[in-house]
């Protein structure tokens, strides 16, 4: 995959984690435990794409 | 030709605008601030967003609310219609108001409002519950926001009417 790709995915992740934690607050608030625990997991793989894709591209951008 | 007859920015020492063009490059700041700094910032930022959920599942698993206990509220004989008394339920920190409403129905919630937990009281003349901090109104049939700030409905206690007392058995936070 091309960087432009990578900063997508990147970008992506944080659209994602900002409305997973706006939604795990209000779950908690609400008492709505099962949608919680879903949205944290979502939200943490989400982190985890981002972190993978910071590698692959630190991977291309960094070779000469 | 003289240094007189020259343009301005080939004179010596001269202070030209087309002279010195890169004076407002800080190198420090290129270094700091670029394209790679920027994806790494947002790389952390994605991470630190996707972390900040853990402890509201944690906070969730550890605070999982058990049964409820029965819990006597007051006599229906003291709660004339159109008028609502204040308790505590499930714990004594929790507030929570019982309205006999002026159609005669019998009504509980958590009177903490969801907006910015300030006390929410009934209104006769209305029919509603007002939290008068910021001219919040819930609908006394449901606990539902109807108009201001709040967003979400007031948690339902769960009564129970028995030999003319009135009990709390349950609580609900997400209802109708």
């Amino acid at each position: 995959m091309g960087k432009k790709t990578y900063w997508g995915i990147i970008i992506a992740t944080i659209i994602i984690n900002v409305v997973m934690l706006q939604w795990t607050v209000e779950a908690f608030l609400g008492r709505e435990y099962d949608v919680l625990f879903t949205y944290n997991i979502i939200s943490l793989i989400s982190a985890g794409v981002a972190l993978f894709s910071y590698f692959q591209w630190r991977k291309v951008e960094y070779t000469k | 030709m003289t240094c007189k007859k020259k343009l301005g920015r080939n004179q010596k020492d001269t202070n030209d605008d087309m002279i010195n063009l890169v004076d407002n490059l800080n190198r420090e700041d290129d270094l700091k601030y670029n394209r790679r700094a920027f994806l790494k910032t947002a790389v952390g930022t994605s991470v630190a967003l996707g972390v900040a959920t853990i402890p509201f599942s944690v906070k969730a698993m550890l605070g999982m609310e058990k049964d409820y206990e029965r819990v006597e509220i007051t006599k229906l004989a003291d709660l004339p219609e159109g008028e609502s008394v204040v308790f505590n339920y499930p714990t004594e920190k929790d507030p929570a108001l019982l309205v006999h409403t002026v159609n005669g129905d019998l009504k509980a919630y958590n009177s903490a409002c969801t907006h910015l937990m300030c006390p929410v009281f009934y209104e006769k003349e209305q029919d509603v519950l007002l939290c008068p901090c910021h001219a919040g109104y819930f609908d006394v049939n449901n606990g539902h926001p109807t108009a201001g700030p709040p967003q979400r409905e007031l948690p339902l206690i769960e009564i129970e009417v028995d030999n003319g007392i009135v009990y709390a058995v349950g609580r609900q936070y997400r209802h109708g």
